[in-house]
């Protein structure tokens, strides 16, 4: 249950990224793929680390995909901007 | 053929089936699901038994064969066997109400081998049993104080017996004297060719709580459901040694029913096995008149009991020394064992005096003296006859409809179907007028043909087929909507009638096939993997989508086609096409992100109601059983919780429902942990006793946790497979960078949909879990709709923006879009409003799944689609082209002046690209390399309208990106030469 939750955080807040200047790496498709594995990934590790099970959910199992999804995100427009700077 | 003979050809067909199908509806019944008319279903699971490791396709089909014939015994009508997954097998028994006989008859296993007693005791016992009538004295005190120490009288004429016979007081000393054995892994001969697992309390006298398991991890859930403490103390019994009871008898050979048995470690070597033996009957033994079951021998079963036999024989002559009275004799003869489901029936002596050489298998044998009555008897012949099942069989999941309840939830399903077809054929009429009235009455031909199919194949109509029927009436509509809606373009843009009508079918026809394939597609994966119940609604889906494209489009087409020039279709407005139509001129790109921020907004809360609320999973994922009952007498919740604990079921939760339809307001819904049929039974017996049960006022469903688990594994197997079955179609049919709209869209809508759920609370079930699939793939629908025309727009639009092509196609679409979504919605309306409550569960998915569906493919899939092919180089050059002309911006639709202003300057650059392209060939023939035209990677694989112009458009293209090419050479050279 805490894999959707960290999944639907991940997509919900994906749906803001149209507000960004389209420099992610595949545009809003490759953004698509960074919040989501962003999101699962982070809050996975969070998960583990703080002891819980998997099936667990509660309100910090949805807050934690937040910090996720920002990484993943951040990682691909990274990758996209420095693609589009050697691009020129 | 001309036109017309064909369109009178296919009306003469769709007639002629209209009154075969009507002939067959008033001939034949019928056949409804347990759902609709009460019964019993029954799920059993298939674990493998004997020297087999795993359970084979033909060990189940065997095993259904084996049912099916025992249900006939039963007298049972119109019962059902069938396969359920790999490993499972359901059994529906209509109009049967006592569970536990049913599910007892059903599911016995009938394992039955007969061993050669002495040779195979093993330890203590063997000192006492294998000399039979002179057991060790010292062995036999031993053996005495165990059975004192165990609580037990070893001085009783009945316990006495089973010392005498070298039996353990309790399961758990053979077991551990059955795990000391070494293993025989490579067992052929073996009863089980695994090890099994006992769960013994930790306490003494370590009374046996569970097995045997072929899984230690199986012993901790209990058959009912429950997890059991992991402090008890497992005893692993290896393969090549078994473990079995015997029931102590009294002195005329009578089982004493609720005695405590005796135990025996066996070596787990039978001499025959029920395969061997043949025409087991009930007969009486001569003189007694006791009760006996007498059976023949197969060719090799008769050798084999010759030789046993012989051997035993010769065993107990070797034992006599010198003459023996008939007595002594019959008391030092060995023993044969008739073990059935490792418990000892019978164990007869092989009296070597009056058959020194065995017993010639030809006259075949019998079993005496275990059975107290003749019913008994009766009952093994007929479990013999039939045969033993080749794997044990477990109950997983029992559901006991009522037969008001299922004659109530038919009366519900019909109304709703009725009044939903109703209504979309009110809506058919007043928006479509003449087209309305084709499509009803092609939507009545396929109301015919449709419901004589259910009664021909015939499919087992089920209240997931009555849903799965109403959008199916929803579907077959879309079809009309989507032609009629092309039909009226047609019109609009000044094509005769006859022409209009040709091409709308001609282009509504892809896009109705596409959309089709998806839901055929859904139907069909959802057929193959889905729970019994959700079969039938994928059947009916599946069907119902093939007969809708035969009346839908095939019988309209020659409906219309043959009706083209006649006065009803000679004015405009007829068809609702009068006037300009309605044009949405509405900036959808520009306010997506509007809609983005909309969708996540809904997403955050539904992922914050999920965290902190979860799913409201049913019993079909939980495991449990759920009790409908309505009683005669009014009580509350806590009297029929006191009831229930009398009669030993506990952690019960009770509710009382009110206004039941059927009952009234006495009616209590009781879930539970899952109970066993007798567990059931006792439930029903006591809530009788103490309130009155109103008839045919009780229903149950228990589901096992392997059930349930099953249920939710093959719920994800679906939604995967469907999602990679779609997203591979759409990638076929349109362009790979189309599926991945369509792949978030779906992601969108599963996940507000769970949002929803979660929200408000609402249970999860099988059945919803199919309607959500289903709905999936319908909702495509509208993304197809959609992408069809972005598809066929992409080559109009040569020099348009993608934005603009999506803005355009989604203005002329829309409408349609709408139309569609509405009529599966009156649908879908008239179940959440008229169905009863299972239908009411189907209703709610399908409605949040219509609603999110529609509104993702129009908001969420187009958008993205837009976002992504936008970074193509060739729509990249396209929006800077237009941005140049526009004085920076790009219009939201394509302006039909500018878009002329850049033709005409692509056809100058054209032109004086071509001058010069003859120069530069007549200097350097060949030198003009052809360059790729970057537009072409979003013209998609569509077909084309407009020949021409495509042709031109393409042309012009090529010139424009030649002229592109030779400015960058250009520009490139100037560069190099001031870089000198």
């Amino acid at each position: 249950m805490a894999l959707l939750v960290f999944f639907m955080m991940g997509i919900a807040f994906w749906h803001f990224t149209v507000f960004l200047p389209d420099r992610f790496w595949q545009g809003i498709v490759g953004a698509f793929i960074g919040a989501v594995l962003g999101s699962i990934v982070f809050g996975m590790i969070v998960q583990e680390a703080s002891g819980k099970d998997l099936g667990d959910t509660d309100l910090s199992t949805a807050l934690i995909a937040i910090p996720g999804t920002a990484i993943g995100l951040a990682i691909v427009y990274f990758i996209g901007a420095r693609s589009e700077e050697r691009v020129g | 053929m001309g036109t017309r003979r064909s369109h009178v050809l296919v009306l003469l067909l769709v007639l002629g089936m209209v009154i075969v199908s009507g002939i067959v509806i008033a001939s034949k019944e019928t056949k409804l699901g347990l759902d609709l008319q009460g019964g019993l279903e029954l799920v059993y699971q298939g674990q493998p038994t004997g020297t087999a490791t795993e359970v084979s396709g033909e060990d189940i089909d065997e095993s259904i064969s084996i049912i099916e014939e025992r249900i006939n015994k039963l007298g049972v009508s119109e019962p059902e066997v069938a396969r359920l997954g790999t490993e499972n097998i359901t059994v529906s028994l209509p109009g049967v109400t006592d569970a536990n006989r049913a599910a007892e008859q059903v599911g016995t296993t009938a394992q039955l081998y007969f061993y050669d007693w002495e040779p195979n005791l093993i330890g203590p016992e063997k000192a006492i049993g294998s000399k039979p009538g002179q057991p060790s004295e010292n062995a036999l005190k031993e053996s005495e104080k165990r059975w004192l120490a165990a609580g037990r009288n070893p001085k009783k004429p009945e316990q006495g017996r089973l010392v005498f016979a070298g039996a353990y007081p309790t399961a758990y000393e053979a077991a551990l004297l059955a795990a000391e054995q070494e293993p025989n892994e490579n067992c052929e001969n073996c009863s089980v060719a695994k090890p099994r697992y006992y769960l013994f309390e930790k306490a003494a006298p370590h009374e046996l709580v569970a097995g045997p398991e072929l899984a230690e991890k199986d012993l901790y859930v209990s058959p009912t459901g429950e997890k059991l403490p992991k402090d008890g103390i497992v005893v692993e019994v290896p393969a090549g040694t078994v473990l079995v009871s015997e029931l102590p008898v009294d002195e005329a050979g009578k089982v004493i029913e609720g005695s405590d048995p005796g135990w025996y470690a066996l070596k787990d070597d039978p001499a025959l096995s029920g395969h061997d033996i043949t025409n087991p009957e009930q007969s009486y033994e001569n003189g007694t008149n006791e009760p006996i079951v007498t059976f023949s021998f197969t060719d090799s079963g008769r050798s084999a009991f010759q030789e046993v036999t012989r051997a035993i024989a010769q065993r107990g002559q070797a034992q006599a020394i010198g003459p023996a009275s008939a007595e002594e004799a019959a008391a030092r003869s060995g023993h044969f064992a008739v073990v059935l489901d490792n418990e000892v029936k019978t164990r007869p002596i092989i009296d070597y005096s009056q058959n020194p050489d065995g017993i010639d298998g030809r006259q075949g044998a019998q079993i005496s003296g275990g059975f107290n009555d003749i019913d008994e008897a009766q009952e093994l012949a007929t479990t013999l006859q039939i045969g033993a099942l080749p794997i044990n069989l477990k109950l997983i999941s029992q559901t006991q409809v009522s037969a008001t309840l299922g004659s109530e939830a038919l009366h519900q399903g019909t109304k709703a179907a009725v009044i939903g077809f109703a209504l979309v054929i009110l809506f058919l009429l007043l928006y479509y007028r003449f087209l309305g009235l084709i499509a009803s009455i092609a939507l009545g031909a396929y109301a015919i043909i449709f419901f004589a199919l259910i009664d021909l194949i015939p499919i087992t109509l089920t209240l997931p087929g009555i849903a799965g029927l109403v959008l199916t009436i929803g579907v077959a509509a879309d079809s009309n909507i989507v032609i009629f809606e092309r039909i009226k373009e047609e019109v609009r843009a000044g094509r005769s009638m006859s022409s209009a009508i040709a091409a709308g079918y001609k282009r509504g026809i892809s896009t109705i096939i596409d959309a089709n394939v998806v839901t055929l597609l859904t139907a069909f994966i959802l057929f193959v993997l889905a729970s019994s119940g959700v079969k039938g609604f994928a059947f009916t889906l599946g069907v119902g989508t093939i007969v809708s494209l035969l009346t839908a489009v095939v019988f309209t087409q020659a409906l219309l086609g043959s009706m083209s020039r006649s006065r009803l279709l000679r004015s405009a407005s007829a068809l609702g096409a009068g006037g300009e139509g309605k044009r949405w001129h509405f900036d959808f790109m520009g306010a997506s992100r509007w809609f983005f921020s909309i969708s996540g907004v809904i997403l955050i809360v539904g992922g914050l109601a999920l965290a902190t609320k979860q799913l409201n999973f049913g019993i079909d994922f939980e495991s449990g059983t759920r009790i409908k009952v309505a009683l005669e007498q009014s009580t509350d919740e806590e009297a029929v919780r006191d009831a229930l604990d009398e009669a030993g079921i506990k952690g019960e939760e009770i509710q009382q429902v009110e206004n039941d339809p059927n009952f009234g307001d006495n009616v209590f819904q009781i879930q539970s942990h899952q109970l066993e049929p007798g567990e059931v039974r006792e439930a029903q017996a006591a809530l009788e006793s103490e309130f009155g049960i109103a008839e045919d006022g009780f229903d149950s469903t228990s589901v096992g946790p392997t059930f349930g688990q099953q249920v939710a594994d093959s719920a994800l197997k679906a939604l995967i497979f469907s999602l990679l079955v779609i997203c591979g179609y759409v990638a076929l049919r349109f362009d790979p960078k189309f599926a991945v709209p369509v792949l978030i869209a779906i992601f969108h809508d599963i996940l507000i949909t769970a949002g929803v759920y979660s929200l408000t609370g609402k249970e999860v079930s099988s059945g919803t879990v199919a309607a959500f699939l289903t709905i999936l793939g319908y909702s495509i629908y509208d993304t197809i709709i959609v992408f069809d025309r972005i598809r066929e727009n992409v080559p109009r639009m040569p020099r348009a923006a993608f934005s603009q092509i999506v803005n355009r196609s989604m203005s002329e679409v829309l409408t349609r879009s709408l139309a569609t979504s509405f009529s599966t919605l009156l649908g879908v309306t008239s179940l959440l409003v008229f169905g009863g409550a299972t239908l009411q569960d189907f209703a709610f998915a399908m409605l949040v799944g219509i609603a999110s569906g529609t509104y993702s493919s129009i908001f969420i899939a187009s958008p993205v689609l837009t976002a992504w092919k936008e970074r193509e180089p060739g729509f990249i050059r396209r929006r800077q082209r237009i941005a140049e002309v526009e004085g920076g911006r790009v219009p939201a639709y394509a302006d039909e002046i500018e878009m002329a202003k850049l033709r005409r300057d692509d056809e100058i650059e054209a032109g004086a690209a071509a001058q010069l392209d003859d120069a530069v060939a007549e200097a350097a023939p060949g030198a003009v390399a052809t360059a790729e035209r970057p537009e072409d990677s979003g013209n998609g694989t569509g077909s084309r309208e407009n020949g021409d112009t495509d042709a031109a458009a393409a042309a012009s293209a090529e010139r424009r990106q030649r002229n592109a090419e030779r400015r960058a050479r250009r520009q490139a050279r100037r560069k190099h030469g001031r870089g000198r």
